[in-house]
């Protein structure tokens, strides 16, 4: 019988929200189009850093046409606050128009109205900012320099947070090393470009005393609730509605003070208020990223076993803390994960936010791992290659095989595949290893090959943001399942859907739960009027926990429609099983009772219903993530091929064999996978948000700031390991950011591997290539 | 203020336009239609592609009132709000787009290519399919699934016409 109820989930169903992505219809942010509304463009800050003297705005008087301006004067103490509550933080607060001081190119400063964008736009650029230039704080260096002062009034220094995390006895494994390897890696500053920027659209309606905000946005229901707690108006009162949003990637899973901002003008002018982010803006002031230096130390015994590490972590997070992951967000998890796949048990981090007159950093797909995974899969092949071991052999020897297995700082790992992914691997890659030794000595071309073995704790759950005390505080996500008289059904869904494909996936997972055919499952998100509570899509945590949820909502559902069809078949509900859109006794299929009919006798013709039955088909579940989080596990590897004379380098090949538990839906994993790739490909080799010395950023248009494009792109081969995980009900683990870990220190390896030089930088840009391989050259570097 | 007339999808309408007004902009807002993205306004992504008398330009990079007198088409006359084009059914079918926003600018470069290959009875190679999609950018799909999708535009067509 179960021919006729085949599995959805692990099916490889073509998306049901790609027809109005491709015809054309669907609505981004710059769609919504409401009468009689304004358009808002910020005056920002010119200046890294400066105490503002004056915001003269006396030229919009007679511009010929309405204006609406606002200063820091006139917003009260609105700002961003994010605080992590322990006591080494210090707290930054951003008021949502500067008021005193500027602290990074792009700050907004006024908010200018008019009722045409071009028009919002002149008048903007008429706001003359006087400001008195103070001393920028630039590099790592000056954030920790005694003698420049804090950035911040009342700061002791320029150390948003430093702290330690360890574990484990690190003099012992001192004492007992053979080998001490000691390196230091430096990751590059970046933006994670999203290809619809930022954009906001506010309405306040007297009528209801309703507040509606439409924000491009990945979590909702926080913007709500931070819009609700700093204009003190009733959450009950105020819809957020997340449109299509054109990429996320973690720029916009943060709450922005842009987004306030646009709801308090709306209030304000009552008018209806929109502001649409452009490219300038999207790249010096929505979210910077990266931005990692890491000093490591590893003790190895004569054997070439990993006996403990000891790390030291440094982050330039720029200019304010963010919310709701703040500052110390991207170092603490540096310095959480750095332990990676590797069996030891001593460790030792200190880990620290610098603040500097950049933009601030937020998260951005992968969040520190991708830094932490580039430091500590370099120095494994650094310390294979002091020791004299073949790389994957050294990983080999200490990998981690036992699970559940509790890590050096107490994290319990669920089981994965990490030893099968590097043997497999190694089979993949037999013959690119052969090929790249031929050219081992060639002054013309250099084939190189490298890996990146690595972890990633997914759909973290409470307990994990209660450690950190910052204010995201939960990780659940809420699912609403509700079935239609006529067997259709509703899912009001916590996470936002741009572009992970949420509205098949989670169809897929309903209808085998409910035995109904997936088309028939409507998926509705983004939209706190009709998503229950949740903190929203990031962390790697919608198939997992809102697959979860959606699962385990559906089985109520099922639950009682197996009730109303063993009464009318006058059977068990333990007999009764859903599958092909009907009810039917396991033993004797041909005895069934159409799912439509029974929906319709649960919510209609309720006198059908069993004797005391409640009408109604509606369930709701939340589920948080495991304690310590689920663990996917993947190996990339890169062959590249360096044309010496030039420093010219194609990446001839990328591989990925990753483990994300269960599969929901191969086609939306794939591609997940290979977009998280190029992004990694992107840090690699091309990306880089670059400041001058008096903080000017200078890549600000796409014509500086490089992205990944077809060209020079392999097509990136997936295979896949399914170790489900028994932390999930449905045994996923997340996957969305793994696939932009892995590509920078696998590159990075396989440059190393090519030229026989240490690589321990990103960008690897052509200059750097050219760089790394002058020595073949015969030249000074 | 310039009196223009454009064709948008088969509407013919004259506006008084500023002349600094975007193409992208008054086929958005004058014309209704959303299938017209702006990623940069300044010519590198490729998202705001546009058919300007059969071939695709940069709507960010054009005047409003360059185009008097001619037929735009967008994304919306490719299929329809099935999204019929044999292009549109591929992008469905190999997973060549994520969030979308960059989708109808790939759709719009890529269909006179299709068309032209396939009229050639030409199937291009990877390489030749990634070149002709170095002035789009899409930061969701790795490009890898736009490939694919091309790839079997052309060869369907290619073997229906042999069938
Ligand atoms: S929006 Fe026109 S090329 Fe980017
Ligand atoms: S699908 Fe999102 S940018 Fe291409």
């Amino acid at each position: 019988m179960k021919a006729e109820n085949p599995r959805q989930i692990g099916a490889r169903v073509q998306r049901f929200e790609d027809v109005r992505l491709l015809s054309g219809v669907a609505r981004y942010i710059d769609d919504i189009r409401l009468p009689n509304c304004l358009h808002l463009t910020f005056a920002r800050s010119q200046m890294a850093h400066g105490r503002i003297l004056d915001v003269d705005t006396s030229a919009l008087e007679d511009i010929g046409y309405p204006t609406w301006v606002f200063t820091g004067k006139d917003i009260g103490d609105l700002s961003m606050k994010a605080h992590q509550d322990v006591p080494e933080m210090q707290y930054s607060e951003q008021p949502l128009l500067a008021r005193d001081v500027v602290r990074f190119v792009g700050e907004p400063v006024a908010a200018v109205l008019a009722e045409d964008p071009y028009l919002s736009e002149d008048a903007a650029e008429m706001v003359f900012i006087d400001c008195d230039p103070l001393p920028v704080v630039g590099t790592m260096d000056q954030a920790r320099d005694p003698s420049i002062p804090p950035i911040h009034d009342g700061w002791k220094s320029n150390v948003f947070i430093e702290r330690q995390m360890k574990g484990g006895d690190l003099e012992a494994a001192r004492a007992n090393a053979a080998y001490v390897v000691r390196r230091t890696f430096r990751n590059q500053r970046q933006t994670g470009v999203p290809m619809e920027c930022r954009g906001v659209v506010a309405q306040y309606s007297p009528g209801d005393r309703m507040l509606t905000v439409w924000s491009s946005t990945q979590m909702p229901h926080l913007v709500r609730t931070y819009i609700s707690e700093e204009l003190d108006l009733p959450e009950s009162r105020i819809r957020v509605i997340a449109p299509e949003v054109g990429g996320g990637f973690g720029v916009k899973g943060q709450v922005f003070g842009e987004e306030v901002l646009v709801a308090w003008l709306a209030m304000k002018t009552q008018r209806p208020v929109k502001w649409i982010e452009d490219r300038r803006e999207n790249l010096i002031a929505s979210i910077h990223a990266r931005d990692h230096a890491h000093t490591l130390e590893a003790y190895v015994s004569k054997e070439g076993r990993l006996l403990g590490l000891w790390a030291d972590i440094s982050v330039d997070v720029g200019a304010y803390s963010t919310f709701p992951f703040t500052a110390a967000g991207d170092p603490g998890m540096a310095a959480k994960v750095m332990p990676g796949p590797y069996d030891f048990q001593a460790y030792e981090a200190t880990f620290r936010a610098l603040a500097s007159n950049k933009c601030p950093l937020g998260t951005y797909r992968g969040v520190a791992r991708p830094s932490a995974v580039f430091s500590q899969e370099r120095l494994m092949d650094e310390i294979a290659k002091e020791i004299g071991m073949d790389p994957i052999e050294f990983r080999l020897k200490n990998i981690i095989r036992e699970f559940p297995y509790k890590n050096v700082l107490g994290f319990t790992y669920d089981p994965g595949s990490y030893a099968e992914s590097l043997e497999k691997i190694r089979e993949i890659l037999a013959d690119d290893i052969a090929a790249a030794r031929e050219t081992r000595h060639s002054k013309e071309k250099r084939i190189g090959v490298g890996l990146a073995c690595f972890i990633e704790q997914t759909a973290h759950g409470t307990p994990d943001f209660t450690r950190r005390r910052v204010p995201i505080e939960t990780g659940y996500i809420a699912a609403r399942v509700e079935m239609q008289p006529d067997g259709t059904v509703v899912i009001g869904l916590g996470l936002q859907s741009h572009g992970q494909g949420l509205e098949t996936t989670m169809a897929q997972v309903a209808a085998d739960a409910l035995g109904i055919d997936p088309k028939d499952v409507f998926v509705r998100h983004g939209d706190t009027l009709t998503s229950p509570y949740s903190v929203g899509t990031w962390g790697s945590r919608g198939g997992p926990l809102g697959g979860g949820a959606v699962h385990l909502a559906s089985l109520k559902i099922a639950d009682k429609l197996k009730a109303i069809a063993a009464h009318q078949l006058q059977s068990n509900k333990d007999q009764i099983s859903l599958g092909g859109g009907k009810a039917y006794i396991t033993d004797d299929p041909s005895r069934y009772i159409p799912i439509r009919t029974l929906a319709r006798q649960a919510l209609r013709n309720v006198e059908n219903l069993p004797e005391g039955m409640i009408p109604g088909l509606e369930a709701e579940y939340s589920l948080d993530g495991p304690r310590d989080g689920t663990y996917s596990n993947a190996v990339h590897a890169a062959v590249v091929e360096i044309d010496v004379p030039t420093g010219k380098l194609k990446l001839k090949r990328f591989v990925v064999v990753e483990d994300c538990g269960t599969i929901i839906n191969p086609l939306v994993v794939d591609g997940q996978v290979r977009g998280g790739v190029v992004q990694g490909i992107g840090s690699a080799l091309f990306e880089h948000m670059i400041y001058d010395e008096q903080c000017q950023p200078l890549t600000t248009s796409f014509a500086d700031y490089l992205m990944p494009l077809a060209p020079e792109l392999p097509n990136i081969e997936v295979h896949h390991i399914e170790t489900p995980t028994p932390l999930n009900p449905i045994g996923a683990k997340g996957l969305g950011e793994g696939g932009a870990i892995g590509p920078a220190p696998a590159i990075a390896n396989a440059v190393s591997d090519a030229l026989g030089v240490e690589v321990n930088e990103t960008p690897l840009t052509l200059n750097a290539i050219w760089r790394l391989s002058a020595h073949i050259r015969g030249e000074a570097s | 203020m310039t009196q223009t007339t454009l064709t948008v999808n088969g509407q013919t309408r004259t506006l008084e336009v500023e002349p600094r007004r975007l193409l992208a902009d008054i086929i958005r807002t004058e014309f209704d239609v959303s299938g017209v993205h702006i990623g940069c306004a300044h010519g590198v992504c490729g998202c705001c592609t546009v058919h300007i008398d059969g071939i695709p330009r940069l709507s960010c990079l054009t005047f409003a009132v360059q185009c008097d007198g001619k037929e735009i088409n967008t994304v919306e006359s490719l299929g329809g709000f099935d999204a019929t084009h044999v292009l549109q059914q591929a992008f469905k079918s190999e997973h060549g787009l994520q969030c979308g926003y960059c989708t109808p600018g790939f759709l719009m470069t890529l269909a006179p290519y299709v068309e032209k290959k396939v009229a050639n009875g030409e199937m291009p190679s990877d390489e030749e399919i990634r070149e002709a999609i170095s002035g789009n950018i899409c930061r969701c799909t790795g490009y890898h699934g736009i490939v694919a999708a091309v790839r079997k535009a052309i060869s369907n067509q290619l073997e229906g016409q042999q069938a």
